[in-house]
């Protein structure tokens, strides 16, 4: 295996965290060395000095980037994932939204999973509110799960599910909210029914302008593929689709700090999240 | 009305999204005439959101007008504007250069600085002319940012005149720029010049030190290798990585038979001495360099149940490189007891 020295492990994690918001430490050394060293044979680079200089001065398209990024990043979705994030949105965020909401007499809630795939991350969300806020039926509660893929939004609204994608899902949580049917699983029809389908390209300025007046967006793990112009004016969008006071969750090792100043980083517990005001 | 005048009028809006909207807007119109009303709207906007968006209808406008705004924006007093009209032109590609050109020959100090930042990172054939004036500027700082931007894109025609630039040391900065920057295009040229300007390293300070360390990686040969490894010995702990850094760079070039004397027993001490976990990995790595030896190899054994993950990977690694086949059932037996994921993989690679 080509031999990334501690000096390019350090300038490559740099340079990927800069451009794609992903942070590796040396808890992901050697899994960032075997993915480099995929791409240095697959391009038949030799020496790990020159794939680092190219990923970071010659290659002003990203492509090599975004092959890295390919190998780097897990499409698996699953429900619950990264759940220390969903702890904070459950434990915090929420009761937060929710209780200003309740103090000024509004009974609205809208969620947005932005880039939902098969939809294991609306039904996740849809699964917490039912948890925290048993209320929720009483409101007018929605969660909005838009992808750009036709077939995967067929997937949302069929909400069956494998035991890969319900694996993580609390045993409680299981019981309640779901039926076992052969060997797959389906969302409760009164979970499912907060769960809205919506096809859209987050690209697409004009559609994204109708979406408004969010109190969350999840976009976990998507802005990862997007080059920098339009991960900014991604980003831009949601914070005008978000409600003062909403938050803002991407994937738990993206950061939004560096693609725009607008959102307020906050802290809850171990976790940041980022807020408008 | 058409779509031109609609949106450059709502970028006079009280409500901040519909300027943002307007801004984004005119950029996807990509219609240059519309630049002077996004500069205007630029000088009074106190919103980040709808500046921000305006510069991005900046980047996406073709032709000069949004160059020449950018190049105006360069003189604003708000460090926010100049840097965002910075990545505006560095987005631009070669079509700026004319007009970097024009501003390096008639611009403050300040403005020929940002004409560099304007070209950092990017590869640009026509840029020579800028970076030749750069490099004989009266101003360090432009200087020192033209050495940095020439390391980073390996501008291998430059190498002279930054070996000339090292040699005359006027600047500890620019000193350790040019170091850096002989790190991509040096050659044997550039290491006797290095070794002119610092023949012993045991006395360098720290900061240039670590930029030397990083040339001898890159270019020094197996004579300075006990050089390098004595300065474990004799500097402080902060500069281990780049010490390490330095033999493991040398000896993949010019691969040393055994290792120096007290090398071995160093290493170990690194090892065991509770540097940061990264710096004891490049000490194993380090060990490592000499694993098919059986001395050193019965040490790396030993690494494999360290607490510390990172030694355990690098012992790991360095045993698999090996290719000792008296090792292979060691290993197996070894993986079956470990629960990093990492050196597992390692282990069993």
């Amino acid at each position: 295996m080509p031999d990334l020295s501690v000096e390019q492990f350090q300038k490559l994690s740099q340079h990927i965290y800069q451009k794609l918001g992903l942070h590796f430490d040396d808890k992901k050394l050697y899994f960032l060395k075997t993915r480099v060293a995929r791409r240095m044979a697959a391009l038949g680079i030799d020496r790990a000095q020159d794939y680092v200089f190219m990923v970071a001065y010659a290659d002003p398209e990203g492509l090599e980037l975004q092959a890295l990024a390919n190998l780097i990043t897990t499409n698996e979705t699953y429900m619950f994932r990264e759940y220390e994030q969903l702890q904070a949105f459950a434990n915090h965020c929420l009761p937060e939204v929710l209780s200003a909401k309740q103090a000024r007499g509004q009974k609205t809630l809208r969620i947005w999973s932005a880039g939902c795939s098969s939809g294991e991350e609306p039904y996740t969300l849809a699964m917490i509110l039912q948890e925290v806020f048993p209320q929720a039926q009483s409101w007018a509660c929605e969660i909005v799960a838009t992808d750009i893929d036709e077939n995967m939004l067929q997937k949302v609204a069929a909400a069956r599910y494998g035991s890969r994608s319900i694996a993580e899902v609390p045993d409680e949580y299981r019981e309640k909210y779901l039926i076992a049917d052969g060997g797959d699983h389906v969302v409760r029809g009164r979970t499912a029914a907060l769960v809205q389908t919506r096809h859209l390209n987050l690209h697409d300025r004009i559609a994204m302008r109708a979406m408004r007046g969010f109190d969350f967006i999840f976009c976990r793990n998507v802005l990862i593929y997007f080059d920098d112009l339009s991960r900014k004016s991604v980003v831009d969008r949601f914070y005008n689709a978000l409600n003062p006071g909403g938050y803002i969750f991407l994937g738990h090792s993206e950061s939004i700090g560096r693609v725009s100043t607008a959102f307020k980083l906050k802290r809850f517990e171990n976790h940041l999240v980022y807020g408008k005001e | 009305m058409t779509s031109l005048e609609e949106y450059v009028g709502k970028l006079g809006c009280t409500d901040e999204t519909e300027r943002t909207y307007a801004a984004e807007d005119l950029g996807y119109l990509n219609a240059p005439e519309a630049v002077p009303a996004l500069l205007e709207r630029l000088r009074h906007e106190p919103s980040l959101t709808v500046r921000d968006a305006i510069f991005q209808a900046l980047s996406r406008t073709d032709g000069d007008a949004p160059i020449k705004a950018s190049v105006q924006l360069l003189e604003s007093e708000d460090p926010q504007i100049r840097n965002q009209a910075v990545i505006v032109l560095r987005g631009k590609g070669a079509r700026v250069i004319p007009f970097l050109n024009a501003l390096m020959r008639t611009g403050d100090r300040r403005l020929r600085k940002l004409v560099l930042d304007a070209l950092s990172g990017v590869q640009m054939v026509d840029a020579g002319e800028i970076y030749a004036s750069a490099l004989r500027d009266q101003d360090p700082n432009v200087v020192i940012t033209a050495v940095e931007n020439i390391g980073g894109i390996r501008a291998a025609e430059f190498r002279n005149r930054i070996e000339e630039l090292l040699r005359l040391n006027s600047h500890p900065m620019l000193t350790a720029a040019c170091l850096e920057a002989l790190v991509g295009i040096g050659g044997a040229s550039s290491l006797e010049a290095i070794r002119r300007c610092f023949p012993d390293l045991a006395v360098l300070p720290d900061f240039l030190l670590a930029s030397c360390l990083k040339a001898f990686a890159a270019l020094g040969s197996a004579r300075e290798f006990p050089e390098v490894a004595n300065l474990l010995l004799v500097r402080g702990h902060h500069l281990r990585p780049a010490i390490l850094g330095a033999l493991k760079g040398i000896h993949s070039r010019c691969p040393l038979d055994a290792p120096p004397q007290k090398l071995v027993s160093t290493l170990q001490a690194v090892i065991e001495n509770g540097d940061p976990p990264l710096c004891r990995y490049q000490a194993v790595q380090a060990l490592g360099l000499w694993a098919g030896r059986d001395d050193i190899c019965t040490l790396l054994v030993s690494c494999l149940t360290s607490e510390e993950r990172l030694i355990r990977l690098a012992a790991a690694e360095s045993l698999r490189a090996a290719k000792r086949p008296d090792l292979h059932r060691l290993l197996a037996e070894r993986a079956r007891e470990e629960s990093d994921e990492e050196v597992l993989q390692a282990l069993t690679c």
